[in-house]
């Protein structure tokens, strides 16, 4: 991967891939950041912990989830994050128009995760499948509530970017980078739930 | 959008979806009888390491931030799927 920014032939374009040694965002952001990182690997490893003392429920209850939603939901995310990314560089290059409809888009793939999560969750629910049902299904329905929250925060946040989007004559990039960086965050623990709630064997 | 489409971005974009429903097919098919599998566990957890990894790394930006923060997020991944990896197979 280089470090060739949009559209520039070669070398580094900083006004948009930002200065090297930067942190993106405010400095306090990252600190929750790495703290609920902490906070859900805890989280990750207690569930494979319980998984190994209960192998065999645990498998027979992942044959139950929707593998196709969540693995949806993950494009979703990971296409919510793209635009976020490009939107970011665009609004550091100063290009508004641009910064504003990344966001937008991104917040539409966004918003979408949870309404999928509704089709998920409703049948599961009324088959039977609460978070009283087992184990895993405790494990499936705190982890993926959890998540669920830190997606509702996240739109929420990205409301907020594309207010300071819409009406401010430059954008405040603290506050874009810090939407971005806690964004990005609810995409990552996502990736990682994914694979242990529903492919791994 | 033309630049969107050239943008390194929309490359490391393009590896994560085609990982993703890669990992989705090896689960499905692989995984299909719904048993312990060690060879399918390991990939997808490999995968979604580094989908995590590039994640952090591109679209957070940290390639390009203080080298605490890279080590940090560095320590995290390889720690936590270590630890994934190592509760695993301990518990076969």
């Amino acid at each position: 991967m280089t470090d060739v920014a949009e559209g520039s032939a070669a070398g580094v374009d900083e006004s948009v891939v930002g200065a090297r040694g930067h942190v993106p965002g405010e400095s306090s952001m990252w600190f929750f950041v790495i703290g609920d990182l902490l906070i859900f690997a805890v989280y990750f490893v207690g569930y494979m912990y319980f998984r190994s003392q209960h192998q065999d429920l645990f498998l027979q209850s992942q044959a139950r989830l929707n593998v196709d939603i969540g693995a949806v939901n993950t494009v979703l995310l990971l296409t919510s994050s793209l635009f976020v990314a490009s939107g970011t560089a665009a609004a550091r290059a100063g290009n508004s128009a641009n910064a504003l409809r990344g966001w937008a888009i991104a917040f539409a793939f966004g918003a979408a995760f949870p309404l999928l999560k509704l089709f998920e969750w409703i049948p599961e629910i009324t088959a039977g499948l609460t978070p009283g049902k087992n184990l895993f299904f405790m494990y499936y329905f705190v982890m993926t509530g959890m998540h669920l929250c830190h997606v509702a925060l996240g739109l929420v946040i990205m409301c907020f970017v594309i207010r300071n989007l819409k009406t401010a004559a430059k954008p405040k990039m603290s506050l874009v980078e810090t939407g971005a960086t806690y964004w990005h965050m609810v995409d990552v623990l996502w990736l990682v739930l994914f694979a242990l709630l529903y492919l791994m064997r | 959008m033309t630049s969107l489409i050239r943008s390194p971005l929309t490359i490391v974009w393009a590896f994560l979806t085609t990982v993703t429903i890669a990992s989705s097919f090896i689960s499905v098919d692989g995984g299909a009888a719904h048993q312990i599998n060690t060879t399918v566990t390991t990939v997808v957890l490999l995968i979604a390491a580094v989908k995590a990894y590039l994640v952090i790394q591109h679209f957070m930006e940290v390639r390009r931030a203080p080298r605490w923060l890279k080590l940090t997020t560095s320590a995290w991944v390889l720690g936590l799927f270590t630890l994934l990896v190592g509760f695993y197979f301990a518990g076969l």
